[in-house]
């Protein structure tokens, strides 16, 4: 049997180990674009000159070899063809018996006056983003990044550890607004201010000056402000890569056609490096014959590190009509849940996230806690707590 | 694989375990002049407290299915095919603590000292994977047993 795998990111490479735990003689090929395997999430590292390449890889060195894995990378595949199992890219083709398509996704770049076309504007999404970035930003002295969630604070943060001051432009009140409610943010907006970045709230990009070389010059806000800006980088969501997709409709087994497979962000489904890493490790399963359901896990998650402030937010941010909502606030210390009839539905740690994991298996499994007589800051495991045959714990709900 | 199997039953909730824990990563002393509050000692382990005042240990189970691993972006939390345990690396590490979000049971814990690593139990590797934990609990509420992978 031969596998092909689309993409060496989170799910692809999910994927490629699971295929092999199962099946020790399969064919597995892996195609990319991507030269190196690295954990996107450390982009910011490398912008800031914390990590090399190597050092943002989440495999092994030998990953491919130890196990009999053959990688044809800066391979772009530019059409499947299902009806002879054949994948076509550039000088070839090849032949699979399985196909998963994990292409991850793209920068969505807005449709903003002017920015079509210009240079010195990237997205923050690739190796090539954060090189370029990095290249250009030494002797930028105008950057300007649009977003501030967890994609455009990376990029702010990756530049300030180069000793730039980025201005950063959002539509939204405060940083993380999807993340995080506004008394987290505002602590690590007082730290990125004091990094020297500087933040424009509610207010939008109306268009994009060129100079005569083309390249980015300045942008303008609401129509009326003009920011000089000598590069631009452009956080603002992303796009799933699925193009390559034979069907939009996808079945609880991840499939998208005959023996074809999708898994990560090129799904569309809500994200999470947790999530593509389960996607990969399912839709695997069911390419080996061993059938297996895809149940979508709690995507409203997320953690925030930046400048050695640690936070968890889990579910709603804020409380809806009639929620209880209980905080707790001490020196660097906030904690915010959320409950609904007893069930927590919201939680931000931020601070002191010390042995948290268990507020979103609550979450997520919408577990009514009531009945525990103890106050909410003292819940734990200890009262869901049980041990199964195998000496694993396991929750007794 | 080996796995420290608990019998909460029998935990008397002195924190032995705890102690032996933090002992076993000092490089001298005794645990007779280890500060105890200081955040450069803590316990990979703790013992909860449920509504009803029982002791529950709890010690990371090296899970057959391990949340943390499958959370962890930067290849710094391995399961090992050969021992079965849950290694960790600090050097990988990029802090994201998406480990300490997603361990369902809540066993990890940034550092106290400077919030860059995670506290996880290593089986003792420095000590022969002989768990001190286990050595220095009066009860047999905790034990090493040999499990099914």
């Amino acid at each position: 049997m031969k596998h092909i795998i689309i993409g060496v990111g989170a799910a692809g490479i999910s994927a490629a180990r699971a295929i092999r735990k199962h099946r020790r003689d399969d064919e597995i090929l892996m195609i990319s674009t991507d030269d190196a395997v690295y954990s996107r999430c450390m982009l910011h590292k490398y912008i800031g000159g914390g990590r090399s390449v190597g050092e943002m890889s989440f495999v092994p060195d030998n990953f491919f070899e130890d196990n009999n894995i053959s990688w044809r990378n800066r391979t772009t595949v530019t059409e499947i063809d299902t009806a002879n199992k054949r994948v076509v890219f550039e000088g070839g083709s090849e032949n699979y018996d399985r196909l998963l398509i994990a292409t991850g996704a793209k920068s969505v770049f807005p449709p903003i006056d002017g920015l079509k076309g210009a240079t010195g504007i990237y997205g923050l999404r690739d190796l090539p983003d954060a090189k370029a970035i990095r290249e250009k930003a030494g002797g930028a002295s105008n950057i300007v990044v649009i977003g501030a969630g967890l994609v455009g604070l990376d990029a702010a943060y990756g530049l300030v550890e180069m000793g730039k001051k980025p201005v950063v432009v959002d539509m939204a009140t405060h940083v993380l607004s999807a993340n995080l409610d506004e008394p987290a943010a505002a602590v690590y907006q007082a730290k990125f201010e004091e990094a020297g970045c500087e933040f424009r709230f509610g207010c939008k990009v109306s268009s994009v000056k060129q100079n005569a070389a083309g390249e980015v010059s300045a942008i303008i806000l609401d129509g009326k402000e003009e920011l000089a800006c000598d590069l631009l980088v452009v956080a603002v969501g992303v796009r799933p890569e699925n193009g390559l997709l034979p069907s939009n409709s996808i079945d609880e087994y991840l499939s998208v056609g005959t023996d074809v497979y999708v898994a990560g962000d090129a799904t569309g489904f809500s994200q999470s490096w947790p999530s593509a890493i389960e996607q990969g490790e399912v839709a695997a399963l069911n390419m080996c014959g061993i059938i297996t359901p895809y149940d979508e896990i709690l995507a409203l998650k997320n953690t925030v590190n930046f400048f050695g402030i640690a936070s968890l937010s889990v579910g709603q941010l804020v409380p809806a009509p009639g929620d209880t909502c209980d905080v707790r606030e001490s020196k660097g210390r906030y904690q915010k849940i959320i409950s609904r009839d007893g069930v927590p539905v919201g939680v931000i740690l931020q601070g002191d996230i010390s042995r948290s994991g268990f507020w979103q298996h609550l979450v997520k499994n919408k577990i009514n806690i009531a009945d525990i007589p103890k106050p909410i800051w003292k819940m734990s495991f200890a009262d869901s707590y049980g041990l199964d045959e195998n000496g694993e714990y396991e929750w007794m709900t | 694989m080996k796995r420290i199997l608990i019998d909460s039953s029998k935990c008397a909730g002195c924190k032995n375990c705890s102690i032996a824990c933090m002992q076993a990563r000092r490089p001298d002393g005794s645990v007779y002049d280890i500060d105890l509050t200081s955040p450069q000692h803590e316990s990979r382990n703790t013992i909860l407290i449920n509504a009803q005042k029982q002791c529950k240990p709890l010690f990371c189970r090296h899970c057959s299915n391990p949340a943390c691993v499958k959370s962890c972006m930067s290849g710094a939390m391995v399961k090992s095919p050969e021992t079965g345990h849950v290694g960790y690396d600090p050097e990988k590490c990029a802090e994201c603590f998406m480990c300490v979000m997603n361990c369902p049971f809540g066993v990890l814990k940034p550092d106290r000292a400077t919030g860059t690593y995670v506290v996880k139990c290593d089986f003792c590797a420095d000590h022969n994977s002989e768990p001190q934990c286990v050595k220095n609990c009066p009860t047999g509420a905790i034990r090493v047993e040999e499990v099914e992978q």
